[in-house]
């Protein structure tokens, strides 16, 4: 072989290194070039915890995804080593109580359901926050600005007045529905739950493929129990009557029964083990004209991939129940800090939660974010009235905005769930009991009965 | 100290004195020894793996547990059991238990049997054949229950349904309805572990001695009779092996109806295993809980008792 002749294998390296190298420089550039400098402006001591490890457990979402590719910027900011943990949401309550209970500090902190709170605090299992939010050295009230955190959310994440978890992300439930199918028969988007009904008849057509509406139908105190309850409260149902935990009871048989008249009459049989992606994917397919889910799905019936109904999509608040109210959820992922770590690495957690928390990374996790998932669950008051935040917003259809902020400023409801620490089992009875009702294994009245029985015992005490 | 006693202490003495005398007894106690030491890691391992958590868990069926309501907990003696034989959802899921493992095992063994002597009679193509049928066992049952929840089952788009709605029968729910998500469960199981039935029985056909069939021929026994008579009473220890084996597997599996059904629609499918995990990992009841899988074992180890006592009274 000549000298000059290139070789098969110096051919192939010099490739490798003309394909590596952009990507190599531009991961470089971007972890040198991160304008730390909106974060500095905090008068805190960022590298106060410097050499800490810490994991963080959250769920395989669009929205923590995009935190997870910041985490960079983190490290360089704290000296903090950060490292994710993706738990499908299905496993992820049970997996943080398992690493909680046994106080295995495994999850310095993790993506928390709000439901938790009480039962966390009531076996001290994680911190209360206030101490960290009054401590000058860990925090710059001035610049984190708690208060500019959706209140709703807060206080779903409060337990006896006191913080627990700082909410990340958010979501409420709200209409959504197919514009051109409502115009074409001259509906409007329902104000009370009858209309809801009716709207679903009339455009319910099976045989073309399209069915009037769909609810989460699979069992579960995050899945059916979600919209159940905020049916329960619309038709003036109390969780707790007098002090007492009440499940069934007239107002809760009439909001059963309308659930699963509406599943059975107007959803597709499938979807009795729907979950929310479900019926956001057979939306954006143009199989259901209506559904009431988080307002974080148009993300999905927006997703110009996959969804044949784009542009085609709006918004609108729950419709009103018989007592005259609508209720939305008061969905939040929290950050609460694990009390079984040692001190420092509270430290570098609180650091991180205040980092994930803060205008500046929620800003830069959504509309200033360079991938093309952007976050609709902003945790910031002052980010929803950001001009260029609503932009991207107002992409996702007509009235969204405005149905998600009236939603989160007028229709949630502090007593939407139960909140006591007895709620893990109590969600899961009252979504077997509402399963129960809707496949027909017992009559609405019989599931609720049977449910109250086998609650009562629990809640001695 | 009387006569007999002294003698004993005597001859002890003297058994010690040539057993210290005697250098093969040295060996064979030094190697003892060595076995010992090589044994004890895998010893220990095991015991701390299962023979700890077993007891662990016989324990705490005896405290009351709740992680909701840690404020009481504290020694419960026999509560969780009395709550647990007043608790109408224990029999249910008891019930569901017995159901599922009776139809699944009698299925397996019959459809097991019947494929066995229909392949044992091919003369091409048994090599084949087998590999085909071993391929549901080597797959997770978790992966097995999701193929069938959402590839085969899913109403309108699921192949079962198809093929339903093609046979005229109609489009139905097949995880929605209690009855037919009960039915549903049961074939996934009896899909996924036939070929174990199938592949032991074959097996054992094959070792059977052709000279009986000869004689059987000669004195003009019908196929039927040959099966009835021959086949059935020589196979008959490995059907009870087989109907051991899969009843025990049968009485504690999770992995699929979880991934499937999850115990619905309601408690449809609620095996007792699974309202085991349901009462421990989501209501985190963990003294109720395992009171619940003590008494699963309870009722695993009574009912493979029988089966044993069975094969061996006749």
């Amino acid at each position: 072989m000549s000298p000059v002749t290139p070789s098969r294998r110096s051919v192939l390296q010099a490739g490798l290194a003309a394909v590596a190298a952009p990507a190599l420089i531009r991961s470089a550039f971007a972890q040198d070039a991160a304008d730390l400098g909106p974060y500095k402006s905090a008068k805190i001591d960022w590298r106060q915890a410097a050499g800490e490890s810490i994991t963080v457990a959250v769920i395989p979402a669009s929205y923590f995804d995009n935190l997870v590719t910041l985490a960079p910027q983190f490290e360089a900011l704290t000296g903090v080593n950060l490292r994710f943990e993706k738990i499908p949401p299905a496993q992820i309550r049970q997996k943080s109580v398992i690493d909680l209970t046994s106080k295995a500090g495994a999850y310095s902190t993790h993506a928390a359901d709000p439901m938790y709170y009480a039962l966390y605090a009531a076996n001290k299992w994680v911190e209360p926050l206030d101490g960290y939010l009054k401590d000058a050295s860990l925090t710059d009230a001035a610049w984190f600005q708690p208060d500019d955190i959706v209140p709703a959310w807060r206080s779903a994440n409060t337990i006896d007045g006191k913080l627990y978890g700082v909410p990340y992300d958010g979501e409420v439930t709200i209409q959504v529905y197919r514009k051109d199918l409502y115009e074409a028969k001259g509906l409007k988007a329902a104000d009370d739950l009858q209309a809801f009904v009716s709207n679903a008849a009339a455009l319910h057509d099976p045989n073309n493929r399209v069915w009037g509406a769909a609810l989460r139908g699979v069992a579960g105190a995050g899945q059916n129990v979600y919209i159940y309850s905020s049916i329960f409260r619309e038709f003036g149902g109390d969780w707790m009557k007098g002090g007492k935990l009440q499940v069934n009871g007239p107002e809760a048989e009439a909001a059963l029964n309308w659930y699963v008249d509406l599943m059975r009459k107007y959803a597709p049989q499938a979807a009795q083990n729907w979950n929310w992606p479900d019926i956001a994917d057979a939306f954006s397919q143009g199989t259901i004209a209506t559904y009431i889910d988080a307002h974080s799905s148009a993300s999905v019936v927006n997703n110009p991939e996959k969804s044949k109904v784009i542009g085609k999509v709006a918004y609108a608040r729950w419709p009103k129940g018989p007592s005259g109210k609508r209720t939305t959820s008061i969905w939040n992922w929290g950050f609460p800090i694990n009390a079984a770590l040692p001190e420092k690495r509270k430290k570098a957690t609180w650091l991180f939660i205040q980092w994930a928390a803060c205008a500046e990374t929620q800003a830069r996790t959504a509309h200033k974010f360079a991938g093309p998932a952007k976050r609709s669950g902003v945790n910031r008051v002052s980010l929803w009235k950001d001009s260029d935040y609503v932009k991207l917003m107002k992409g996702f259809g007509d009235n969204f905005v405005e149905a998600t902020l009236e939603s989160l400023q007028q229709d949630t409801d502090v007593d939407w769930r139960p909140r006591v620490p007895q709620w893990p089992a109590i969600g899961d009875t009252v979504a077997t009991a509402i399963q129960q009702a809707l496949a027909g294994q017992a009559t609405a009245k019989a599931a609720l009965d049977e449910a109250q029985r086998r609650l009562e015992p629990m809640m001695r005490g | 100290m009387n006569k007999s006693a002294v003698a004993g202490v005597v001859a002890q003495g003297r058994r010690a004195l040539h057993r210290r005398a005697d250098p093969a007894r040295i060996m064979e106690g030094r190697e003892r020894r060595f076995a010992a030491a090589l044994l004890a890691p895998a010893f220990l391992a095991l015991m701390a793996t299962t023979t700890f958590p077993l007891l662990f868990l016989i324990w705490t069926s005896f405290y009351r547990m709740n992680l909701s309501m840690p404020f009481m907990d504290g020694f419960a003696g026999l509560d969780n059991y009395r709550e647990l034989l007043a608790d109408p959802r224990f029999w249910q899921s008891l019930g569901v238990s017995l159901v599922y493992t009776a139809s699944t095992v009698v299925l397996q063994v019959v459809i097991g049997l019947a494929l066995a002597v229909l392949v044992h009679g091919m003369r091409r193509g048994q090599g084949l054949f087998r590999m085909v049928a071993i391929l549901p066992v080597v797959l997770s049952p978790a992966v097995v229950g999701m193929v069938w929840r959402s590839f085969m089952l899913a109403p309108d788009f699921g192949v079962v349904d198809y093929l339903a709605v093609t046979a005229g029968l109609g489009s139905h729910n097949w995880l929605g309805d209690p009855t037919l998500a009960l039915v549903s469960v049961i074939v996934i199981h009896t899909w996924q572990w036939t070929p174990f039935a199938f592949m032991v029985l074959l097996a054992s056909l094959a070792a059977l001695p052709d000279d009986i069939y000869e004689a059987a021929r000669i004195d003009r026994a019908s196929a039927w009779q040959s099966f009835r008579r021959i086949t059935l009473p020589l196979l008959r220890p490995a059907i009870v092996m087989v109907i051991i084996m899969r009843t025990m597997v049968a009485l504690t599996a999770f992995a699929a109806i979880f991934t499937v059904t999850g115990g619905g629609p309601g408690t449809a499918t609620e095996i007792l295993n699974l309202y085991a995990y349901r009462k421990s990992f989501t209501e985190l009841s963990i003294g109720y809980g395992s009171a619940l899988a003590v008494a699963l074992l309870v009722f695993t180890l009574v009912v493979s008792g029988v089966l044993f006592a069975l094969r061996r009274a006749k």
